[in-house]
């Protein structure tokens, strides 16, 4: 009874996953009243926060191109907030501070690291305008992008606005292919519905925007998040969302607000980021379940749908894949699941081909081992998370010296 | 328009009341330990798991036991089929003994009729002869009959003179009427004579017709002659087909009784019929080389380690058989071995190995 109700739940999740995609696909087309209307005469002031650790030049690249943005420059500033890094990242605020006099460049320093969240919070501090923008510090942005993101806050229920993440490097390796195809994917058709009951669960962290009031609305809850005492450093993105969500207000995700960002090339960083987010998915299943009546009456049947079946398939997926594995080890290895990625990969490369060249992938059928990450993802990212509850390791940036003193440790 | 600021100190976070504290660090710390445990498990299972698929992949003796029923469908099936092929022999059986009986019949029929063959031609050669012998003698009687009757008729021709004269000498009143009727009745009789004389000689001439020729008889003797001889061909071409039925149902007989052998050589066979419970396992052809009439089997308590010997293979089976892979769930050809085995628990294992211990413990 125990496995059919365990398959059932999966299929349940599987069959709201790809509802989601061709719900995608159906509105993107047919329904255009999904698009929020922008309201480009609304030019509230900015402050871009951008918390930095341990990103080396690549900082000064990344204010380099906000100072090339659109928007009017006697209207924002970035907050450039160093988190304590061990390199010369603070070096290079301090340049760009000094060679990109034509916007306003705050550059600040925390007496001691403290993480993404805490990061973007002290910068928070610094600033005074209407909308925060809250960045990271490896990406690279489109000039359009605050215009894009202000304009959205025409609509006064919307309280989080996101930007489309791109890929900078889809051809370095299969790995970044592969995340080129799921990124595009994630955020050009399984956030349309989303984007359409104006519940978007996660606005990524590369590109968040938010009303400054409900960012200080929130952000006490932000500095008290702890698990059991320890204090949580990361997934402050997904934590964002959830709190915009459950204070009435809407989200949306503009995917012409661009922004560029180097993902990870090997394997080995690639998971290390995988497992800090399924933490952070982990995380919110819990607080959602904790609160589910709250979430219940707050929020949209979607929302609610996404927050709880999207975790829930990803710890019923470990038992599935297991029995799976026990009952016919080689079902994986048969030429359906290749053949299905092979297939997927390739429409979807073609789309990306056509409307993100810059995104295009020099060989699609790379995709085909997702099949292999597919199996790895479910099988040991969601033990392991579910395992390290208590890390505050951020995971791919921590400088071996600063690892030991870290307390919270960095950001992106 | 650069403007540092001031280095951010770190927010004051309002620390947890004591109790609270303690609870959380009791909560933390069960929870690593539980976290510990569960990584390594899960660390070890991963690490089981992979040993287990490689040592599979690479181990050429295992064999997986396998349970036959008396209710098995395929142990029935084989009852039903072999239950069939002894009706047929049986049935073959009894249409070869009619055949042979028809045969036996029709030979003697053949014998029968083929005795007649010699006698009626002797009778026909005799008749023959005797004819031939007598045909002459009858066709000179007929020549000396024809050549009397001739002359009697010359001499009949001058009796109507005769007759004249005694009709003119009654008229003259020269003889009486009593003489003259005795002369004419003489004269009648004469000519009776000479056509009895006649008709003798047609006879005659239809006995030398019969005697020299081949008349109706003779040829109702000779259609009786090839009936009988067609009658013969005929039995002849029925013995040949009966006696190839025969040859046929002979031979099917014994490859029936051939396919019975052979069967009850298969273990299907052996569980359907035998009264005690016989243990069998299936081996994959890779592994064909470990098994051998007469070598040690090994059951293990952990699927491969903790090894002890259970028993020996004590017939290995001819025939092709398709099962899952035990741990692959691939499909995989191989054949089946009976084993026996002094604990029968043995025959429950997921695998069993043949000829040595798979890990040398």
């Amino acid at each position: 009874m125990a496995p059919i109700l365990l398959w059932l739940i999966m299929v349940l999740c599987l069959v709201i996953s790809v509802v989601k995609y061709l719900m995608g696909i159906i509105l993107k087309f047919i329904h255009p009243g999904i698009k929020i209307q922008k309201d480009y005469s609304y030019q509230p002031t900015v402050s871009v926060l951008m918390p930095c650790y341990n990103e080396g030049r690549t900082v000064y690249e990344t204010i380099e191109s906000i100072s090339k943005s659109n928007y009017p420059n006697d209207k924002f500033e970035v907050i450039a907030q160093d988190d304590c890094s061990v390199d010369d990242s603070y070096e290079w605020t301090l340049k760009a501070q000094r060679d990109f006099t034509n916007i306003r460049i705050r550059t600040g320093r925390n007496e001691v690291n403290s993480g993404k969240a805490r990061t973007v919070c002290n910068a928070l501090h610094h600033s005074s305008a209407e909308i925060i923008i809250s960045i990271d510090s490896d990406c690279i942005f489109h000039p359009d992008a605050i215009v894009e993101l202000t304009s959205c806050f025409g609509e006064p229920r919307i309280g989080s606005v996101g930007g489309r993440v791109g890929v900078r490097n889809p051809n370095d390796s299969v790995i970044t292919a592969i995340q080129s195809v799921i990124y595009f994917a994630a955020f050009q058709l399984y956030k349309v519905p989303e984007n359409w009951t104006r519940s978007v669960c996660c606005i990524s962290g590369c590109l968040f925007a938010i009303r400054r009031e409900l960012l200080l609305e929130i952000e006490p809850a932000i500095r008290a998040r702890h698990w059991f005492g320890i204090p949580v450093n990361q997934g402050e993105d997904r934590f964002l969302t959830h709190q915009t969500l459950l204070r009435g207000y809407g989200t949306y995700i503009n995917n012409d607000a661009l922004c560029w960002t180097t993902v990870p090339s090997t394997l080995s960083v690639l998971f290390k980021q995988q497992l800090r987010w399924r933490r952070s998915i982990v995380r919110d299943f819990f607080y959602t379940l904790r609160t589910l009546p709250q979430h219940v009456w707050k929020l949209h049947p979607n929302s609610v749908f996404t927050l709880v079946l999207t975790p829930l398939g990803a710890l019923i997926g470990v038992l599935v894949v297991v029995t799976m594995l026990s009952l016919d080890p080689l079902a994986w290895a048969g030429p359906v699941p290749i053949i299905t990625a092979l297939g997927i990969g390739a429409i979807l490369s073609w789309v990306i081909k056509k409307y993100s060249a810059r995104e295009a992938l020099a060989h699609p059928l790379v995709f085909g081992t997702y099949v292999a990450w597919s199996l790895v993802s479910s099988l040991f990212l969601t033990p392991l998370a579910l395992c390290t509850m208590d890390s505050a390791d951020w995971g791919t940036r921590t400088k071996a010296e600063q690892r030991e003193a870290a307390l919270g440790n960095s950001n992106s | 328009m650069a403007t540092p600021t001031a280095n951010t100190p770190p927010a004051e976070t309002k620390k947890p009341p004591a109790k609270q504290s303690l609870h959380y660090k009791i909560v933390i710390t069960v929870y690593r330990v539980f976290a510990i445990i569960v990584l390594y498990g899960v660390l070890a299972g991963i690490f089981s798991y992979a040993f287990v698929m490689g040592f599979y992949a690479l181990s050429r003796s295992w064999a997986a036991p396998l349970i036959l029923s008396a209710v098995d469908e395929k142990s029935l099936d084989f009852r039903d089929k072999l239950v069939t092929s002894q009706q047929t022999i049986e049935d073959l059986k009894v249409d070869s003994n009619k055949l042979e009986s028809g045969i036996a019949e029709m030979r003697k029929h053949r014998g029968a009729l083929l005795a007649l063959e010699p006698q009626l031609r002797d009778a026909i050669e005799r008749e023959q002869t005797h004819n031939h012998a007598t045909g002459q003698e009858l066709a000179d009687l007929d020549h000396q009959k024809q050549a009397d009757n001739l002359r009697t008729e010359k001499v009949l021709a001058q009796l109507k003179e005769v007759e004249s004269n005694i009709n003119k000498d009654l008229a003259a009143g020269l003889i009486t009427k009593g003489d003259a009727a005795t002369q004419l009745a003489a004269l009648n009789q004469a000519k009776g004579a000479y056509t009895d004389s006649k008709i003798a000689e047609v006879l005659l001439t239809d006995s030398v017709l019969d005697k020299t020729t081949n008349g109706t008889n003779s040829l109702d003797v000779l259609e009786k002659q090839a009936e009988l001889r067609s009658e013969a061909a005929q039995l002849d071409v029925a013995i040949n087909v009966s006696e190839k039925q025969l040859e046929e149902e002979t031979r099917q007989i014994d490859r029936l009784r051939q396919a019975i052998v052979t069967a009850k050589q298969s273990p299907y066979y052996l569980n359907a019929t035998g009264g005690q419970q016989l243990y069998f396992a299936f081996v994959p052809y890779d592994n064909q080389a470990s098994a051998v009439a007469g070598s040690p089997i090994y059951d293990c308590y952990l699927n491969m380690v903790a090894c002890r010997k259970v028993g020996t293979v004590s017939q290995i089976f001819a025939g092709e058989e398709d099962a899952i892979h035990p741990i692959f769930k691939t499909q995989i050809r191989g054949f089946l071995i009976r084993m026996n085995l002094d604990h029968a628990e043995s025959a429950k294992s997921k695998t069993v190995f043949l000829n040595r211990k798979p890990l040398l413990f």
